[in-house]
């Protein structure tokens, strides 16, 4: 049960949406709560005190009281330490919040995912100069801890036989059962290597082979978990690669 | 209810944050206490939906094809500062800083609402900058998340164009004294800080 009232709880908004004249409806991943509903009373008045600091991607602590679907948010503060989201990296962190409102279920504590979600966030803003590679390889790391925190884990070590894993061989990655090992070595579409497998299993994204593939698998992963879900980041990024 | 007063109601709700309740007080308070009022509202809807269009150059609300702003030759042709609404534009205005000309997004890209380039008359803008005569686009779009997006969005676009592209600067008001900025903005401050000439 939680209590009717919660003091500075460690938290980063999702998303808002505006509510009635001058409030928002504030969706939140909290670091012992899960993802939650805070009606935030006031905040787009001009002069509210946490207009400017209920921002998605930067660490906030938190209070509210409230029971049921939708809490009231009493007040916000800022934590600080956290550049803004830039460019490329912003555009992640949209993905990421959107797999998180999509996936996660309200009120589904998950401590690590709330830590590993916040240590990506400060990947992404620390990244300047990074290129695409470094921020596919902080996506991938995300949607893995996800999926295994979600109880659908990737089976990353062992075929779907028992046997370990061979880096020169091809498998078929099967939804909610693992790879399986195709008689057909030849690199065809929607197979992938054992050594993107072990590579992924390692979370090591160097090789950019294993980068190309592991984006597929975890592509088709999400389209399967999110169920006919599209998500508009995705889109975003395709608009821009299309520029 | 009578049919008209219940189609008064519903269209009133088009309002944002205008809900059933809101809409019936509304309407009643019209009717009741201030039909005059009601009169003109309704002649000056009508009004605005006829004769204010988007300007063709800056895309803000004018009632002539190109506004008197982009017709004026006192203007600074070379530099074009792009803002989400033209409320923002009037806001630069004010500063008098700026004698140079605009374009008017009209919104921001909101990814998770599902509000993306294509809501945002990007091809128009595109345009615009290409005439040969702007030098620099600055993009003054709002420091939240969305406006960053777009900036980003609408910088990479017109990069592609090669034109010159610069984004406003952030930083502690002026006047504002250390004690009293918000963290955030003071963070950020540091962070984007500049060498002082020598
Ligand atoms: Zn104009």
């Amino acid at each position: 049960m939680r209590p009717v009232k919660v003091e500075r709880q460690a938290a980063f908004v999702l998303h808002s949406r505006p509510y009635r004249e001058t409030s928002l409806v504030v969706e939140a991943i909290t670091r012992d709560y899960g993802r939650m509903a805070l009606v935030a009373k006031g905040v787009r008045r001009p002069r509210s005190a946490m207009r400017g600091v209920l921002m998605g991607f930067q660490p906030l602590e938190i209070t509210w009281s409230g029971k049921g679907d939708v809490v009231t948010l009493h007040n916000a503060e800022w934590q600080g330490g956290q550049p803004l989201l830039q460019g490329r990296a912003l555009l992640c962190g949209y993905y990421l919040n959107e797999l998180l409102i999509n996936l996660l279920p309200r009120e589904d504590a998950h401590e690590q995912l709330f830590e590993h979600y916040s240590t990506t966030l400060q990947t992404l803003s620390a990244s300047e100069t990074h290129d695409a590679a470094f921020f596919s390889a902080a996506l991938r790391r995300f949607e893995k801890r996800l999926l295994g925190e979600l109880g659908y884990g990737l089976m990353l070590a062992h075929d779907t036989s028992g046997q370990p894993i061979a880096a020169d061989i091809r498998y078929l990655y099967e939804m909610e059962s693992g790879p399986r090992i195709i008689a057909d070595s030849s690199a065809s579409a929607g197979t992938i290597s054992g050594q993107t497998l072990l590579d992924m299993d390692a979370e090591s994204f160097d090789n950019p082979v294993t980068l190309i593939e592991s984006k597929q698998l975890m592509r088709s992963l999400m389209a399967f978990y999110l169920n006919g879900r599209q998500l508009h980041s995705r889109r975003l990024f395709e608009e821009l690669a299309d520029l | 209810m009578s049919a008209t007063l219940e189609s008064l109601i519903e269209a009133l709700r088009c309002l944002p944050g205008v809900g059933p309740k809101s809409a019936q007080r509304m309407a009643y308070h019209l009717l009741q206490h201030d039909r005059e009022g009601a009169a003109r509202l309704g002649f000056a809807l009508d009004s605005a939906i006829n004769r204010i269009q988007h300007c063709e150059r800056c895309n803000t609300y004018t009632e002539t094809s190109v506004c008197d702003r982009c017709q004026s030759d006192r203007r600074d042709t070379s530099v074009l500062c792009v803002v989400e609404t033209p409320v923002d534009l009037n806001m630069v205005e004010q500063t008098q800083a700026y004698n140079g000309l605009y374009y008017v997004l009209m919104g921001r890209i909101s990814p998770l609402d599902g509000f993306g380039p294509r809501n945002l008359r990007l091809e128009q803008l595109v345009a615009r900058a290409s005439d040969g005569l702007v030098k620099e686009v600055i993009l003054a779009t709002n420091f939240t998340n969305e406006g960053e997006a777009t900036a980003h969005f609408v910088s990479e676009l017109l990069k592609r164009q090669g034109l010159k592209v610069s984004r406003i600067a952030r930083g502690v008001p002026v006047g504002g004294e250390l004690e009293f900025v918000d963290s955030g903005t003071l963070a950020q401050a540091l962070r984007e800080r500049r060498r002082l000439e020598s």
